[in-house]
């Protein structure tokens, strides 16, 4: 590191930045693209199917239909980019970047790995190094500012179904951020600090000490939340192919269409890696002490590349909810549970444990 | 009399959501799986250009016009087959046809054109049912396709040959002049 | 980056009261939101900048936005007489009370205070002063506080739905 920050004539802590940068976002980028691809092919293997196969580079090397993201995003980019009449331009313009940039930035605060000390400088593992005050607050602000990009385009394309999609899931996230809130803030008091350093450290290696052992219920409701909160199947309201035609990116079509798409699918990443950090440990590899920086990564990827595979899966496994079921579940079932999970570990606390 | 719906109770278990989510989850992973490590050729997809589907017995594919061993045509140009068929895709001109050699001094009908027409053609297989002479089915090839409409007129050679590779024959696009006459051949 | 978050602020406050568009003057209040999340970014108090998204933006706005596109009318009408007086008025009470609070800022010992510790930076705010400020220092007002809004919702709901 040290070598290459004085081949571009920056400082370490410059060059470690960015490297950081491009590794987190272009890594979360690429893995929301291939997530469109694991998605239709995990599809088609639960339904007996074979799902997208065929695209290959070159027309020849066909590595399972792993060029389909490639394929789709040039599809996408040669599409005509239909603005309807009486859209609100600009707004029309915005939402898709309204939807991406939380989307990617969510992930900023999140250690993917072991810091470690290298020529005098500790490098960390997260965009924003642990005690920036922000912690885990950050990922539940940035999730909050993602309602928007699903609303203004709802909005802005001056379409009733589209308004009613991003009215409904916008609706969805407020209710839902609560309980998810509620949950969180257990976590942040069993482990004494909001830090996703210090929620890492205080869960240990130990799988049995992770906090989804020691807080099921609060594990149960944010992950549910998450559902709600990255508006994936079974809570997908803002789309609905039988009761609002396509939901809130009706009037979307080519590249602005797949930024609203790959959009949901950064979200998933970000709420996997949420999952894993609060409840499986983050980067502790189960059963070593103190692994190495490349374990520990691995170790991470692990964990939130099954959590998105799990959200796949739930997918196509469970059918949708009605709407008011939806609102019945938020409110009158994670609302009370993640309540019943916090006064629970504060009684807990209070008696010393 | 209306029926009565039973309300089927629900035990606990399967009232706090979470199981039947997670016994769900379990069948749609076995499928997973199962198709997972299920070889490509034993998946019930079939991947059409690369795969092709036998069709069963009785499947009214493309037609061919059967021809004798020694490769004349069997069809006698009777118009039973254009006037059964519902589509009237099925266009037919006769001719006469004699030679001392092979029909011994009597006049024999054959087809001078036999053309149908793939667009119309409904694979009903009318034609079939109505040959006297069995000269005309339908058979397994369902890939008809062409990039202009005039090449969907099968004519009478592209008809005798439409199976000629799949059975082995050869291809032919004129009318044989067989040496036996055609009397002793066993139809 | 201190112009920058203070533009984003300005800007966003002139075009939410400069829209004619509603729900565009939302999208400007966020985004004056947003800017004031920054600011107070740079005054080493991310855990207010995280608690303005989260509340404001991330709750409060959206609900509004929701309530103003269920009311839904895309386009206000022009008023159909303008009130030059009204407008000249308006600007002249703005221009006096911006002056007094400029004034009032200046002239408070907060600002002296600042200038005699000079660059001594303030310890960055984490949760666990909130708290602390919160829970054992400010507990009556904020049970008080608590209280308050507890009868507003009550009053709400009491106003609106007719039978309970």
């Amino acid at each position: 590191m040290d070598k290459l920050a004085s081949l571009l004539h920056t400082s370490p802590a410059t060059a470690w930045m960015v490297a950081k940068l491009v590794i987190v976002f272009g890594g979360v980028f690429s893995l929301a693209a291939l997530w469109t691809w694991v998605e239709r092919r995990g599809a088609a293997m639960i339904q007996d199917r074979i799902g997208p196969n065929r695209a290959a580079l070159f027309g020849k090397i066909k590595i399972i239909g792993l060029a389909q993201p490639l394929a789709d995003g040039i599809k996408f980019f040669f599409k005509e980019d239909l603005v309807p009449h009486d859209a609100n331009k600009a707004l029309f313009w915005l939402a898709p970047f309204l939807a991406l940039v939380p989307a990617l930035m969510g992930f900023a605060v999140i250690p993917f790995g072991r810091s470690f000390v290298s020529g005098g400088h500790e490098y960390h593992l997260a965009l924003l190094d642990p005690g920036n005050g922000m912690g885990l607050l950050y990922p539940l602000a940035i999730g909050g500012m993602a309602v928007y990009g699903v609303l203004v385009a709802a909005w802005s394309s001056n379409n009733k179904w589209s308004i009613l999609g991003g009215m409904r899931s916008s609706a969805t996230m407020v209710s839902y951020e609560i309980g998810m809130s509620l949950a969180v803030v257990t976590i942040f008091m069993t482990a004494g600090g909001y830090d996703p350093s210090e929620v890492i450290k205080a869960q240990g290696h130990l799988p049995w000490a992770w906090n989804v052992v020691r807080q099921p219920l609060g594990f149960i409701v944010f992950f549910t939340c998450m559902f709600a909160e990255t508006n994936r199947l079974p809570f997908d309201f803002a789309e609905g192919e039988s009761e609002i035609v396509a939901g809130f990116n009706v009037e979307y079509g080519s590249m602005k269409f797949s930024l609203l798409a790959l959009s949901e699918y950064c979200h998933l990443m970000t709420a996997s890696a949420l999952i894993a950090t609060l409840y499986f440990g983050g980067w502790q590899v189960p059963f070593v002490q103190n692994p190495s920086v490349l374990l520990s990564v691995a170790s991470f990827l692990v964990k939130m590349l099954f959590f998105a595979w799990v959200f796949v899966w739930i997918r196509w496994t469970l059918p949708r909810f009605r709407y008011d079921q939806l609102m019945h579940l938020g409110w009158k079932a994670m609302l009370p549970m993640s309540m019943v999970n916090l006064v629970f570990h504060a009684w807990r606390m209070s008696q010393g444990h | 009399m209306g029926v009565v719906v039973k309300k089927v109770e629900l035990s606990w278990l399967d009232r706090t959501y979470v199981w039947p989510v997670m016994k769900g989850m379990g069948i749609t992973l076995r499928h997973f799986f199962r198709q997972l490590f299920t070889p490509t050729a034993k998946r019930y997809t079939i991947q059409y250009p690369d795969m092709k589907k036998e069709m069963p017995e009785g499947y009214r594919g493309l037609h061919e016009l059967k021809r004798f061993e020694d490769g004349a045509i069997k069809c006698v140009a009777c118009f039973m087959c254009q006037e059964a068929c519902p589509a009237r895709c099925i266009s037919i001109e006769a001719e006469e046809f004699s030679e001392l050699n092979i029909t011994q001094g009597f006049e024999e009908k054959r087809p001078a054109k036999f053309s149908i027409d793939m667009l119309r053609c409904i694979y009903c297989g009318m034609c079939e049912e109505a040959c006297p002479k069995d000269a005309i089915w339908l058979r397994k090839d369902y890939e008809v396709a062409a990039y202009d409409r005039l090449a969907m007129q099968y004519g009478k050679w592209d008809l005798m040959n439409t199976y000629a590779k799949a059975d082995g024959k050869e291809n032919i696009s004129g009318d044989p002049t067989p040496s036996v006459p055609r009397r002793t051949i066993a139809m | 980056m201190f112009i920058t978050f203070a533009l984003i602020t300005l800007l966003g406050a002139l075009g939410m009261l400069l829209q004619k568009n509603v729900v565009v003057a939302g999208l400007c209040m966020v985004a004056a939101f947003f800017g004031v999340a920054g600011l107070f970014v740079l005054l080493a108090n991310p855990v207010a900048a995280a608690l303005q998204i989260i509340v404001y933006t991330g709750a409060i706005m959206v609900l509004v936005l929701f309530v103003i596109m269920m009311l839904s009318s895309h386009q206000e009408e022009e008023a159909a007489v303008s009130h030059p007086v009204q407008r000249w008025l308006s600007v002249a009470l703005l221009a006096v009370l911006a002056f007094g609070a400029v004034n009032l800022v200046l002239a408070s010992p907060g600002v002296k205070a600042l200038a005699v510790k000079g660059a001594e930076m303030p310890q960055a705010m984490t949760l666990q002063t909130v708290g602390t400020n919160l829970f054992a220092d400010h507990l009556l007002g904020f049970e008080v506080a608590g209280l308050v809004l507890l009868a507003a919702m009550i009053g709400a709901v009491a106003l609106t739905k007719r039978n309970l």
